[in-house]
This record gives C-alpha cells, sequence and structure tokens, in this order.
C-alpha cells in the first residue's frame, strides 16, 4: 500500500474553507434583511417619501431642461428624471442616521460587547446593514422607477439600465463603509451625532444625488470625480439615465476594496484604543 | 390661575437644558449651518447653470431658503415636540402632560427645544441679511412672512400629529412631516398638475417658503392676506384635531409601567 501523496496547502479542506465567505457573514446579510423586511411600515413610509422626493426632484431638472432647449450637459429630461429616480434610490437604502447610530453605540459601549463575538465587529456590522439596504432598496427603486415610468415613460436605454443592476447594491455598499470609516472617529471623538449631517451633504452635491456631476463648474467637477462620494449615487444614476459606461462599475469596485480597507483600519484602532481606555 | 401661566418657566427649563452642555449645543447649531450652506451651494449651481427659470433664480432660491430655514428654527427649534406628537401619543407621552395644571397642548410644544434646529433658524436671519438687500421694507415683511410661515408648519404638524389620536398610530404625523419638509425646500412654480395642487391645498408647502419668498420679492396685498389666512387655517385645524382627539384620547398608562 502506498502512502496518499500530500496534498498542496490550496488543496486542503482547512484552505477552502478560508476561501469561502465566512458563515456568519451570511447570517448577517440575512438578519439585517429579514429585520428589514419585517418593518413593513418603514418600508412603505420610504417608499412615499421617495415617490415624493422623485416627484419633486425630477419636476425642478425638467423644468430647467425645457428652458434650456431640451438638453443640458448630455441629459434631456427623460434621462434627467431617471437619474433622479435612482440616485434618490440608492442614496435612501442606507439609513440616514447610521453615522449617528454607530457613534452612539461606540459611545454607550454596545460596540465594546460585540468585540466579544468571534467574528470582526466591522464585518457583522456591515453584514447586517447591507442586508438591511437591500430591501430597502428594492422598494425606493420600485416607488422612484414608478414615478419616473409615469411622467417620462420608459428608460433611455434597457441596456444602460442593466448594467445600473449591479451598480446599485456597489454603490449602497459603498456607502455603508464610508460611512462606518467617517463614525470611525467616534472612537476618539466620543461624539459623532452630528457628523452624518456633514457627510450627508457632502453626497448632495459632490456624490452627484441631487445634480449630475457634469453639471459642476470644472474645478469642483474634477474633485467631485476624484471622490468615492461619485459611486454612491452618481454612478447608478447616471447608468439608469442612458449611459453605457461600464467602466464604471470598476471604479466602484476600487472604491469599494479602499473603503473597505480603510475602514476596517478605523475600526482596528478605535477597537485597540477601546481595549486600552477599557471602553 | 390661568393653565397658560407656567409656560414662561417651562420654556426657560427647556432652554436650559438644551444649553446645558455649551460645547455640544453650539457644535450642533455649527453642524445645521454647513447643512444649509450645501442648500446653498446647490442653489447656486443649479441656477447658475440653468439660468432663471420661471421667475426664480439664484437670489431668489436663497431667500425661499432663508424664509424656509428661518420658520424651520423656530418650530422645530424651540416646539421641538410639534414634529413628534404622533409618537408621543403612540407611546403614551402625553399622559405625564395631562397629570399637569397645566393647557396640554402648549406645554407639550414648549417643553422640548432641539438644539440642532436652533441653528437653522440662525441661519436663516443670517442668510436674509447677508444675500436678502435687506431695507425696512423687506425685512419687515420677512419678519412677517417668516411668522406666518411659521404658525402654518406648527398647526399642520400638530394636525398630521394628532391624526394619531385617531389612527392610534403616529405614522401619519411622521409622513406630514417628511411631505411638508420636502416640499418646501423647492420653489412651487417647478411643480405642475396633481403636486402644484397638493403643495398649494391639503400639504401646503408652498405657504412655508415659496410665497413668502415671492411676497419679499414682490409684495401683493391679495397674496399676503392669502399667506396669513393659511397660516390661521393651519394653527386653527392643528389645535381643533388636537383638542377633538384629546376628548376621546384614552391612557395607555405606558408611564405607570415604571
Amino acid at each position: 500500500m502506498t502512502a496518499a501523496a500530500p496534498a498542496s496547502a490550496a488543496g486542503t479542506p482547512a484552505a477552502a474553507r478560508r476561501r469561502r465567505p465566512p458563515r456568519w457573514a451570511g447570517v448577517a446579510v440575512a438578519t439585517g434583511a429579514g429585520r428589514m423586511l419585517a418593518a413593513r411600515g418603514e418600508l412603505v413610509m420610504g417608499m412615499a417619501i421617495q415617490v415624493l422626493i422623485v416627484s419633486a426632484v425630477s419636476a425642478l431638472w425638467r423644468v430647467a431642461v425645457e428652458a434650456n432647449g431640451g438638453l443640458l450637459d448630455g441629459y434631456d429630461a427623460r434621462s434627467l428624471t431617471w437619474y433622479i429616480a435612482v440616485s434618490e434610490a440608492v442614496y435612501m437604502a442606507v439609513s440616514s442616521r447610521i453615522i449617528e447610530e454607530i457613534g452612539a453605540d461606540i459611545a454607550t459601549g454596545a460596540v465594546a460587547s460585540e468585540m466579544l463575538r468571534p467574528a470582526p465587529v466591522i464585518g457583522v456590522r456591515l453584514a447586517t446593514q447591507f442586508g438591511a439596504t437591500l430591501p430597502r432598496a428594492v422598494a425606493n427603486l420600485t416607488a422612484g422607477c414608478g414615478v419616473a415610468l409615469v411622467t417620462v415613460g420608459a428608460p433611455p436605454s434597457w441596456g444602460a439600465l442593466l448594467l445600473a443592476l449591479p451598480a446599485i447594491p456597489l454603490g449602497a455598499a459603498c456607502n455603508l463603509v464610508a460611512a462606518h470609516a467617517f463614525a470611525g472617529a467616534a472612537f476618539w471623538l466620543r461624539d459623532a451625532g452630528s457628523a452624518w449631517f456633514l457627510y450627508q451633504k457632502l453626497i448632495f452635491i459632490f456624490g452627484g444625488m441631487l445634480l449630475p456631476l457634469q453639471v459642476l463648474p470644472g474645478p469642483m467637477r474634477a474633485v467631485a470625480f476624484g471622490l468615492p462620494l461619485m459611486t454612491m449615487a452618481y454612478v447608478p444614476a447616471r447608468l439608469a439615465s442612458g449611459h453605457v459606461e461600464p467602466f464604471l462599475l470598476l471604479v466602484q469596485a476600487g472604491w469599494l476594496v479602499v473603503l473597505t480597507v480603510l475602514a476596517a483600519a478605523v475600526f482596528r484602532a478605535g477597537e485597540r484604543r477601546l481595549q486600552t481606555v477599557g471602553g | 390661575m390661568s393653565s397658560l401661566t407656567g409656560l414662561p418657566a417651562t420654556v426657560r427649563g427647556a432652554f436650559a437644558e438644551a444649553i446645558a452642555n455649551p460645547k455640544a449645543f453650539w457644535a450642533q447649531v455649527g453642524v445645521m449651518i454647513a447643512n444649509d450652506l450645501a442648500w446653498c451651494a446647490f442653489w447656486v449651481l443649479f441656477f447658475r447653470r440653468v439660468g432663471e427659470v420661471r421667475g426664480w433664480d439664484a437670489d431668489r432660491a436663497l431667500l425661499l431658503l432663508a424664509i424656509f430655514a428661518t420658520s424651520a428654527g423656530v418650530v422645530l427649534g424651540v416646539f421641538a415636540n410639534s414634529r413628534h406628537i404622533g409618537r408621543l401619543l403612540a407611546d403614551g407621552g402625553l399622559d405625564a402632560a395631562l397629570a399637569l395644571p397645566v393647557s396640554p397642548l402648549p406645554h407639550l410644544l414648549v417643553r422640548r427645544m432641539s438644539t440642532v434646529n436652533l441653528g437653522d433658524g440662525l441661519f436663516g436671519v443670517v442668510l436674509f441679511l447677508a444675500t436678502g438687500d435687506p431695507d425696512l421694507e423687506r425685512t419687515a415683511i420677512f419678519l412677517v412672512g417668516a411668522l406666518a410661515s411659521s404658525g402654518l408648519l406648527l398647526g399642520f404638524l400638530v394636525a398630521t400629529g394628532s391624526l394619531g389620536f385617531f389612527a392610534g398610530r403616529g405614522e401619519a404625523g411622521d409622513m406630514g412631516f417628511h411631505a411638508i419638509l420636502l416640499l418646501s425646500n423647492y420653489p412651487a412654480d417647478f411643480f405642475g398638475g396633481a403636486t402644484k395642487l397638493l403643495v398649494y391645498t391639503a400639504l401646503p408647502a408652498a405657504f412655508v417658503s415659496a410665497v413668502p419668498a415671492r411676497l419679499v420679492d414682490d409684495f401683493d396685498p391679495g397674496l399676503a392676506a392669502l399667506e396669513l389666512l393659511a397660516a390661521a387655517v393651519a394653527l386653527f385645524a392643528g389645535w381643533a384635531i388636537f383638542t377633538a382627539g384629546l376628548r376621546r384620547y384614552a391612557s395607555g398608562s405606558v408611564w405607570t409601567q415604571a
């Protein structure tokens, strides 16, 4: 009988397990999604607000486009309406209070107790929040795209809209991760309660939530295109507005990696500090 | 003793509570000012690109923002509970006020102040002084317009929140709050059809910001009378719905659970 040849390290069952996403991630995503689906009132309220916002903001842009000969920086009334429907839906899929909540959890010690789990604090938080974001995104898109369909008809390009589908969860993920990195300041400042206002407003302008980045004046546009905020509203909205630009998905993926590394580093340093000072 | 006698003391207490931590107070005021500056940036960028549309340009949009920020600051800052009436009813928060020898609605309204929104009010006045081309007449119209706008917003929030007495839940109040604040941010002349009808009637966002802004720029006595009438109707509706609801209110006795 011959001894079995030793399997290469990459082929061992242990290595295969390491490559698979950890089980807690799936459980956390499912838990977040389940909680959000159970809060039907919140979803319905979000949809109603979405209808109002998309109606108001898209009306503003439609009137502006009409007054400018039907075209504004490459957008017509139909493409701008679809732009706003998707930018608002993706942005509002992420809880607007997330930075405030993370800050409060850090300040009250809730994060310190989460450190006892056999899973990274930020990993579980991101997975749970991402799970909660998905039903919100679907509800918001249903409401926003419904308004767009009723007011201006079908999207400018079905192909571009297809490209927007992966851009929507990617955009929400970038927003979530960046919000965690931003909120991590609470490890040092103890009060990040109001920081979310500033973060939110940065996305308004530099993230392209209220206006396409092409509308910004030259230097501001250059800054906006160099910031990760563009991945959170502009990219999915740009694609949904009929622009077939698949490279934007790569831009999102790249920023997601960078932001994840940053947020993980902030939380690692913050957790070390909590351990040092006793939380 | 009048049931309103204790109000000044309640206001003083609420203000003392709001500024108990001066550092946090000014930080929150500053954050709200930064928030409002982002809206200023949006309107300047928007009109810089699209030019004057339907009688609106960047100056008038900033005037709209100044009036809206001032009235939102007064209502959500000084009468902070006005946006929480639906939740207070649902959670039994009204019970504590009913046990006091004061009129419940005024007491509830002044019981809490919101420091974040006080920053809004401050910003609105400063924005008008900085960009609203203030002279005696324009300043007087701005102040009366902001006052009418505040009354309307307060009445509307109390009315929609008080629907919780009948529905048993606070969603109508939350929805009313979000809807009127959202729509008040934009010039009503940009809306058409059903939305335009809505913002001049059931959801009177036009009277919160767009109409007072137009009055400051181009005073029209008829429109001014309509603005004051809208504010009076909203205030009366708020008071009447709250009073009618209070008659049928049955306590949840939540506060006795402790």
